[in-house]
């Protein structure tokens, strides 16, 4: 764990939010949370327990059942402002009959302010392009550049949603379950690539990760959601803690 | 459980004998006098033996007028009736297929209830069963009236179908795609316009390429009966003979009909097979479209 200077402003903040997908079975009740920019926190749980539905109700993507949800200062309904929200899904939501360099310039585009919004999609700018470049060579797909996503193994294609949202330079990243199907060398890469981001520019980092080892060895604050509820991790005694 | 799921397999067997006796019992209301039927195959031999056959090659001879003046000579098939009809009707069919496609995507990407609100995707979808509930024997008549004889009544006729038509393929295409990049690209704040040109047709696109080529072969085969009412294309000369009740002239333009569309099918399947979604598939070759699998074996 790392001391990190927080903000005093957090950049989520949920408060007496039940979140799931009808009112009456509600997956999760969370009383008060709030992350801080420069923050990485994961949250870890067994299947089903409502990680994924926690992550897009803060995407915006799913009605809160009750409760105020606040991201980037904005309360729901509202959505963030365009680019500050960057979301890796656990299926990615890739185009998959389109180029690495097609997909990773949405999150590029998505997080430039363009001038004139139409004209500017239509043809980014070469800063856009230069953004999703530099993104995708981190993620070490510079071979791939050209490829379609349906050619890409399954770990190469959760490489290209992260450098998609890394090229978006957002100021909350949430990502779900982004290291599954990597092997050890390359979750090192790619998770130092996304801290080194999160450090630097002072943005928050929200994970998934079922892997409670990894989640500790990555994040500043672990919570675990089990029974409906969200709560801190606490680290249960060790064998040897016990005989001592 | 879903419902079929449940039904037994002689349920199953009883339920398609009820509905066959059903079609049987309303076929016997509409038909007064089966000796009718009975009397067909006479009347068509008769008629298949003294006026249909043999057909009559010459409508693949130049045309008296305007005097051929192709060179060489074995080429002047290209002044006759036949090869100017059926060039105009796959004409009218690429032009219309082009423009209707160019005027579906908008219409269907506001159809998709995926992307857009109810209210939207069934205004949209209104106007697209208008364009459809006609076929376009009628939207012919109706631009023959408008514009006058010719492949522009055609070309607009088969347009307006197309739209209708190929507006429905596409948006359930479009709304059979996964919710995950659209959710993607939602949360990261791209507008609705964006998702369209960026995510939804690059990810339909093999979809979409297909249902066009398709429709190509549609429009071409249809393209051969609006003609019928004087909007352009080798149906016109086919009415022409209909109405001086030379018949063999007719069974040839249907012959040369036939194998065109046999040729422009079996096109149009190894086109898309270079649209199909999983690229494991066996893609097909000239070979396997031309021949029967027994054939193909090495």
């Amino acid at each position: 764990m790392t001391d990190i200077p927080w903000s005093t402003e957090p950049i989520i903040r949920l408060n007496d939010v039940t979140i799931g997908y009808k009112e009456k079975e509600p997956l999760v009740e969370i009383p008060n949370l709030e992350i801080f920019p420069g923050e990485i926190v994961a949250i870890a749980g067994p299947s089903g327990v409502g990680k994924s539905t926690l992550l897009k109700t803060i995407a915006g993507l799913i009605r809160p059942i009750s409760g105020s949800v606040e991201v980037c200062g904005k309360s729901f309904p509202n959505r963030p402002n365009r680019g500050e929200l960057g979301y890796v899904p656990q299926s990615l939501g890739l185009v998959r009959h389109a180029s690495v360099l097609h997909n990773v310039m949405l999150g590029a585009d998505s997080g430039h302010n363009n001038p004139i919004p139409f004209i500017g999609f239509c043809f980014p700018s070469s800063l856009a392009k230069k953004k999703a470049i530099q993104a995708i060579n981190s993620m070490g797909l510079e071979e791939k550049i050209n490829e379609p996503i349906r050619r890409l193994s399954g770990g190469q294609q959760r490489r290209v949603a992260t450098a998609r949202t890394l090229a978006q330079c957002p100021d909350l990243i949430m990502a779900d379950e982004f290291l599954s199907e990597l092997d050890e060398k390359t979750i090192d890469m790619v998770l130092g690539e996304v801290t080194k981001y999160v450090r630097s520019s002072n943005a928050a980092l929200l994970v998934v990760e079922h892997d409670i080892t990894r989640a500790k060895m990555m994040a500043d604050r672990l919570l675990v959601i089990d029974d409906g509820r969200i709560n801190p991790f606490i680290t249960e005694p060790t064998a040897m803690e016990v005989k001592i | 459980m879903k419902y079929f799921d449940r039904i037994s397999r002689p349920s199953w067997l009883v339920t398609c004998v009820l509905i066959f006796l059903f079609s049987i019992i309303i076929l016997n209301g509409m038909i007064n006098d089966w000796g009718r039927a009975s009397q067909g195959i006479g009347n068509l031999i008769t008629f298949f033996n003294e006026s249909l056959w043999p057909p009559d090659w010459s409508v693949l001879e130049p045309q008296a007028y305007p005097v051929c003046t192709v060179y060489p000579s074995f080429m002047d098939f290209t002044c006759s009736t036949a090869w100017i009809g059926m060039l105009e009707t796959i004409k009218i069919a690429f032009v219309s297929t082009v423009f209707g496609t160019i005027l579906s995507i908008p219409l269907s990407l506001l159809a998709a209830r995926n992307l857009n609100p109810s209210w939207v995707s069934y205004s949209s979808r209104f106007f697209l069963a208008a364009f459809r509930s006609l076929p376009s024997i009628i939207w012919a008549i109706f631009f023959v009236i408008l514009v006058g004889f010719g492949p522009l009544a055609g070309v607009l006729a088969m347009t307006v179908y197309t739209v209708g038509y190929l507006g429905k393929l596409q948006y359930e295409a479009i709304e059979g795609m996964t919710k995950v990049p659209l959710d993607a690209s939602e949360a990261m704040g791209l507008s609705k316009f964006e998702t369209a040109i960026k995510v939804v047709i690059p990810e339909s696109a093999n979809d979409l390429i297909s249902q066009a080529i398709f429709m190509f072969e549609y429009n071409f085969r249809h393209g051969t009966v609006i003609g019928i009412v004087g909007a352009g294309g080798i149906g016109y000369y086919i009415n022409l003979y209909l109405k001086f009740l030379q018949y063999d002239k007719v069974i040839a333009y249907l012959i040369i009909i036939f194998v065109v569309v046999l040729f422009i099918d079996f096109i149009s399947i190894k086109a898309r097979s270079y649209f199909t979604e999983e690229i494991d598939l066996p893609r097909s070759t000239w070979k396997s479209i031309f021949f029967p699998p027994g054939l193909n074996k090495r």
